[in-house]
């Protein structure tokens, strides 16, 4: 009998091994498998249990923070600053995340690959998890003027400001906005209906439109028609060109006309020279240089200032696609005239509008944008520091130096489209570029209201895009939400 | 039989000349042992409250108290009725017998007083003190077996009458309306349930048979390894004795259509052929046992949907509409497993309460989940010894009787857990049997207590030196008839 009680006992010690064996390959090595199928709840529930880190803007505003409630989802999130934050932050719900919240879940949970060392070292030592902080490189001051200067305005429309220097985005607001802590309720039913209400909100409040709206440039995109011909080398800002009152494009019935059917400068003879053109905002003149330089050098260049073209960084941090901003190869001239003085099909996004200016800021090199600074371990350790890109330098410092005078002589001069701003910002002389756009079917919609600038006050530089929908002239209603925004940023520095 | 070498064996069957060897009793090693898992279970339960509210739990004293207490008697009469037992088997017993007071009062808690969560049954308010007195109720029956059985050998007298015992046992719940044995939502009829007070009979027919299945083919194991015909290099019984294995075979088949308990139709059948084997050292009954089985259950699964069921749980429960339906409970135990990971959650800091029905069968996911794999492991261990313990008394002890009944009940609990830990880790399909001192539940654990008694009772009677001769009786004397 003890020679089959032997082989029971091995057959016994067989079967445990079995057992051990399969909880090893369970719990350690199909762990991750198991978490990551589909209706596991606990994985999911598992975000909610310890602190996610914080979201600040670059001079210590809390954006988000987890609060500790109890119950089944320990912790919830927070948003101080409300709607005005929404479209840099996003918002991190039961359902799902968007936005920084979303782009930067992996350091703000705590599982990103650089925390591992750290994560293990806190379960060793029974410090409880917690998320890593995440700094952005926004400016509240210039955010808040942006969004005040916009829910002022009460239309529809975005900001973007950026360092022209690194990239880094100092403000970006859209209006209408929503509440992100309406959807970071931690009851499920709530959350449905206050998404619902949110998408079916016919102000579209979760679309973040300085980043994922299109509109047209309309004369703001002279500043990349003017380039092109720069860049060839033979012409500058005093360079005569022709423009007349009336322009009758070719292959059309078309005439295009100045703004309210003006004179272009005072030479009276039918000509003007460049910067003359770009400060009042000739389209005739600028129509002539577009057809003279050809589509195919405009979309070049186009796309030398990041138009075609999505951005990769932003698009990672805040988990989405950047619209691409248009410009397309037109097949005629007629359509190259209009392409050229910012309608037709061009479509820009207001992130876009700030990169031209940004890049004559930056004698010519244009800095890849980029929202998030710093991130911060929950040991106050940096687990990441952002370094400043060039995308690409659309034009020489020569050429841009020549815009940049034109620019200026847009505020300064007192023919210039947006002359009441000479003296706004007292010491401060502000470089910019009107755009009226005209819209809809026919041209039957409010024009949209563009506008692009630069300034800098001591060490520091900003360039501001703003694009107010149906705002009607650029010099009115963008504008003066644009020098706010400079305002607020210089005078503070 | 042949003699045996272990460490006990050697004083017993030593060289009459060496100095004796006294076997000692280990008493004192089992009284530090005890004490060391009243200190797991102390500690285990203060952790719970730590993890729901950072504070030891309230009624904390009163509960180890009673559990201290109750294992102070069961050491006492262990001391007086077996005093050469195994001094590990109480001690082993007694640590799981307390984390699954401790996994009852966390899972009792849950959604209770704040804490997260919600039970799919939720536990009564009083459902630590029940299991604590249920551990009482084992532990008076431990002391119960002890007492009646001083020698396990008067057991194999009562052969009969305790497979009658076993088969009403069983049969009953079949027999009885849906309402009073069926175990709610499960389909399956193991219970017996009246005025609120439920037994499930068949962790005490367990025991029943095995004392008989021991009788019987102590009895008949010359007729049952008579060799019949040869094939393949086996030799087959004759098959005229296939009668008994078949008598079996059909018996868990009933309780697999019947009673929908696949689990214990299982361990049944196991426990018997087992046996067998042991009794009669033939390799051609474990085959044809083995076979009969999966034939059995092949056939079953075919004509019977909630068997089938099963094969198709275990087999694809992340596909189509299984993990949220058939599966779900599978599933659900198998991400909590996954969530525990190698050092667990800790325990009340997990969330074992997703999984329906935690409290019984899938119990181990709900350790698995807060004490990871460390924590599991220790406890599949915790099993293992006890099995180890019982064969190497198997081994030991001389007489047949016990040594079939012994090694058939230590294999019995190995495939018990075999079956349940397998099951809720996909090793095998899911069936539904109970986790032998962990589950929440009253018969389990009394029956499961018993099962120690028996193991220690044999083991006493293994250990226990021989009545030693009088070596010095000084010079012969010779006496006068005159």
């Amino acid at each position: 009998m003890n020679r089959a009680l032997r082989r029971v006992s091995i057959a016994v010690l067989f079967m445990f091994v079995l057992l051990l064996a399969n909880v090893n390959y369970l719990q350690a090595f199909e762990a991750d498998s198991l978490a990551s199928k589909p209706g596991n709840s606990r994985a999911f529930d598992a975000q909610y249990q310890y602190q996610r880190g914080e979201i600040e803007t670059a001079d210590g505003t809390v954006l988000a923070r987890s609060k500790y409630v109890g119950g089944t989802y320990k912790y919830q999130r927070q948003y101080p600053q409300g709607a005005e934050y929404a479209p840099v932050t996003g918002y991190d719900s039961l359902y799902g995340a968007s936005g920084i919240e979303s782009g930067e879940n992996s350091y703000l949970v705590g599982n990103s690959s650089k925390l591992a060392v750290r994560n293990v070292i806190d379960m060793i030592t029974g410090k409880p998890k917690k998320g890593a902080t995440v700094q952005l490189t926004i400016d509240s001051k210039a955010q808040t003027a942006a969004w005040n200067a916009l829910k002022s305005s009460g239309k529809a429309g975005a900001v973007v400001a950026l360092n022209p220097q690194t990239g880094a985005i100092l403000a970006m607001s859209s209006y209408p906005s929503y509440d992100p802590n309406q959807l970071a309720v931690l009851s499920g039913d709530q959350l449905n209906t206050n998404d619902k209400n949110l998408l079916h909100d016919p102000s579209q409040p979760l679309l973040n439109r300085a980043i994922s709206a299109t509109y047209p440039p309309g004369s703001t995109f002279k500043i990349v028609t003017s380039s092109t011909l720069f860049a060839q080398g033979k012409e500058n800002q005093n360079s005569l060109v022709s423009a007349p009152t009336s322009l009758k494009l070719p292959q059309s019935s078309v005439s295009l006309i100045n703004n309210d059917g003006e004179v272009c400068g005072n030479l009276g003879n039918g000509k003007a020279t460049i910067i003359t053109a770009f400060t009042e905002s000739c389209n005739t003149a600028f129509a002539n240089i577009g057809m003279q330089v050809g589509s195919a050098a405009l979309k070049s260049m186009a796309e030398r200032y990041g138009m075609n073209a999505t951005s990769p960084t932003l698009n990672q941090e805040l988990s989405t696609q950047v619209a691409k901003s248009n410009f397309p190869l037109e097949p005629a001239q007629s359509f190259t005239a209009m392409s050229a003085i910012g309608q037709k099909d061009d479509t820009v996004t207001p992130l876009q509008e700030a990169m031209f200016a940004a890049t004559i800021a930056n004698n010519g090199t244009l800095m890849r944008p980029y929202l998030v600074q710093q991130v911060q371990a929950a040991d106050l350790s940096d687990v990441y520091t952002a370094s400043p890109q060039a995308q690409s330098t659309p034009v020489s410092a020569n050429v841009a130096g020549e815009i940049k005078q034109m620019m200026l002589s847009v505020v300064s001069s007192p023919d210039g489209t947006a002359h009441q701003f000479a003296n706004a910002i007292p010491g401060v002389q502000i470089a910019g570029k009107t755009g009226t756009a005209q819209n809809g079917i026919n041209n039957s919609g409010l024009n949209d209201a563009v506008f692009t600038c630069f300034a800098s006050s001591g060490n520091r530089s900003m360039a501001v895009g703003v694009i107010i929908q149906g705002g009607g002239y650029g010099a009115a209603a963008a504008a003066p939400i644009a020098v706010d925004v400079l305002k607020s940023y210089l005078e503070n520095g | 039989m042949s003699s045996v070498a272990t460490s006990e064996g050697a004083a017993v069957g030593g060289v009459p000349d060496a100095p004796v060897v006294m076997p000692r009793g280990r008493r004192r090693t089992e009284a530090l042992m005890l004490v060391f898992s009243v200190g797991i279970v102390a500690f285990a339960y203060a952790n719970v409250g730590f993890g729901l509210k950072g504070a030891p739990p309230a009624g904390m004293a009163g509960y180890m108290i009673a559990f201290t207490v109750l294992l102070v008697i069961a050491h006492l009469v262990v001391r007086w009725l077996a005093p050469w037992s195994d001094p590990l088997l109480l001690p082993l017993a007694a640590t799981l017998n307390g984390l699954g007071i401790v996994m009852t009062y966390r899972l009792q808690e849950v959604g209770r007083d704040g804490n997260p969560g919600a039970m799919s049954v939720p536990l009564s308010t009083s459902a630590t003190l029940i299991q604590i007195v249920y551990t009482a109720i084992g532990i008076g029956c431990f002391v119960a077996v002890l007492v009646l059985v001083r020698e396990p050998r008067v057991l194999q007298r009562y052969t009969y009458l305790f497979g009658l015992i076993g088969l009403v046992l069983l049969a009953l719940p079949a027999l009885l309306p849906s309402s009073i044995s069926e175990v709610p939502g499960t389909g399956a009829k193991i219970q017996i349930s009246l005025g609120g007070f439920t037994v499930q009979p068949e962790e005490f027919a367990k025991l029943a048979l095995a004392v008989a299945f021991a009788g019987y083919l102590v009895a008949k194991r010359d007729v049952l390894s008579l060799a019949g015909r040869r094939l393949v290099g086996i030799d087959l019984p004759r098959a005229r004795d296939l009668g008994p294995v078949l008598i079996v075979w059909a018996v868990s088949l009933l309780l697999l259509v019947f009673e929908s308990d696949i689990g214990t139709s299982a361990v049944f059948m196991g426990l018997f052929v087992c046996m067998l084997y042991i009794a009669t050292q033939r390799t051609s009954w474990l085959l044809i046992g083995f076979a009969l089985f999966v034939v059995g259950a092949y056939t079953a699964s075919k004509l019977f949907s909630h068997v089938g069921e099963r094969f198709d749980i275990w087999l694809h429960p992340f596909s189509g509409l299984n993990p949220s339906h058939n599966a779900f409970q599978l599933v659900q135990g198998l991400y909590g497993l996954g969530a525990g990971g190698i050092l667990g959650k800790g325990l009340g800091a997990g969330q074992p309460y997703l999984t329906p029905l935690v409290q019984s069968d899938l119990v181990t996911t709900a350790f698995g989940e807060e004490l990871g794999m460390t924590g599991l492991m220790a406890i599949l261990l915790l099993y293992g010894l006890i099995v180890q313990r019982g064969l190497a008394t198997s081994i030991a002890v001389k007489d047949p009787f016990s040594k079939v009944l012994v090694g058939g009940l230590s294999f019995m609990l190995a495939l018990q857990v075999f079956v349940i830990v397998g099951g809720v880790t996909r090793l095998i399909p899911l069936t539904g049997i109970t986790t032998p001192f962990l589950s929440q539940g009253g018969s389990s654990l009394v029956g499961s207590w018993m099962l120690i008694a028996l193991l220690m009772r044999i083991s006493d009677t293994a250990r226990r030196p021989p009545p030693q001769p009088i070596q010095d009786e000084g010079m012969t004397q010779v006496v006068n008839l005159s």
